[in-house]
């Protein structure tokens, strides 16, 4: 399988006293799902921050897909224009595809994500669970080989966690997801990464590592 | 109506602030307020009249009306965040107050203040990131 983010030694912190992410290494392959599972304040979607290069980090980040898509923790960050369509299509308009086909191509993310019916309202009407599918259809559009998800079921219901879970798992791109929802991890990632202090404390298969309870009580996960 | 009045009310009082300010500085007042509450009124009606539905496919990408189109659609959604923000600190400073106007009003509105620049800016860096990750910036 070929590799499509590398990441090697990665250190930050906001301030050189304090690390958040100290020597963080792993890798991601083609199509596969992997959950960095962590407490508040572990580091996680700090790690997502540096990864995007948004954080200025030590160490190596290779982003070896072309493209990368992302899911930010707050949909209203991401979605801004008048209609779900719009913010679908707004990547693909940005990059000079043709009007018809980004609409065309965005009809079929909000399809895929059981949204199409909502296409013409804007995101600020739609509910939580709604609004952050419409971000993995925003981020589907533009045909990533990687989605990287930041605690894509924070304040959700169960309802739509189960969505969202079902959305996720039929995606054939890679998938990186930070959350401390084990039971979506369970059903959805074939690896786990625990983060804790900012340091990767354990890896391994979902069952194996989401199944160790003194590793999750030790990692402020249970 | 009764919070459009409140809101223009506030705009009108920030544009008498100004003319305070400069009075007392420099003893005499620019056309500062004034073009303070014509930028208002213009950004308002254009928000409300322009056809912002649609329009990003009716542009061409990388035009100048492009990025006009697209600032437009910042602007308007930071006001949306900027409006959301605002009603939950005050919100929360009414909740917490035991009189309008009574012991530590000022400072209890000072500290809201604050909150709410810090949320605002905290709010902006992450819409900047998202769009940037979107390839907005390109």
């Amino acid at each position: 399988m070929k590799p499509v983010l590398e990441v090697e030694n990665l250190s930050f912190g906001f301030e050189r006293e304090r690390p958040v992410l100290r020597g963080v290494s792993f890798s991601v392959v083609e199509g596969e799902c992997v959950g960095i599972v962590g407490a508040n304040g572990a580091g996680k979607s700090t790690l997502l921050w540096c990864l995007l290069g948004l954080l200025k980090a030590s160490g190596k980040v290779r982003l070896l897909s072309k493209r990368v898509g992302v899911v930010f923790q707050n949909p209203e960050d991401q979605l801004f224009m008048p209609s779900l369509l719009e913010d679908v299509a707004l990547a693909l308009v940005n990059r000079g595809v043709p009007a018809a086909d980004a609409r065309q191509t965005a009809v079929a993310a909000l399809e895929r994500v059981g949204l199409a019916h909502a296409a013409t309202r804007p995101a600020a009407q739609l509910s939580l669970g709604e609004r952050k599918r419409a971000s993995i259809a925003a981020a589907l559009a533009a045909g990533p080989e990687l989605l990287l998800l930041d605690e894509p079921t924070a304040e959700l219901d169960g309802r739509a966690v189960r969505q969202l879970a079902g959305v996720l798992a039929g995606l054939p791109v890679a998938r990186l997801i930070t959350s401390h929802h084990l039971e979506f991890l369970l059903g959805l990632a074939s690896r786990i990464l625990v983060l804790s202090e900012g340091r990767i404390v354990a890896e391994g298969p979902a069952g194996e590592i989401l199944g160790d309870a003194s590793l999750l009580e030790g990692a402020g996960l249970v | 109506m009764v919070l459009r009045a409140r809101g223009v009310a506030g705009v009108l009082g920030f544009a008498g602030l100004l003319a305070l300010i400069e009075w007392f500085s420099t003893g005499r007042v620019t056309w500062l307020p004034v073009v303070t509450v014509a930028v208002f009124l213009v950004s308002t009606a254009a928000f409300k009249m322009l056809p912002w539905k649609g329009a990003i496919f009716a542009v061409r990408p990388g035009s100048r009306l492009y990025s006009a189109v697209l600032f437009g659609l910042f602007v308007r959604h930071f006001a949306a965040i900027l409006e959301t923000e605002s009603r939950r600190v005050l919100t929360a400073r009414r909740l917490c107050i035991s009189r309008k106007w009574g012991p530590g009003w000022l400072r209890s509105l000072a500290f809201a203040l604050a909150a709410l620049l810090n949320r605002t800016l905290v709010r902006a860096e992450r819409f900047y990131a998202a769009q940037r990750v979107r390839g907005l910036g390109e």
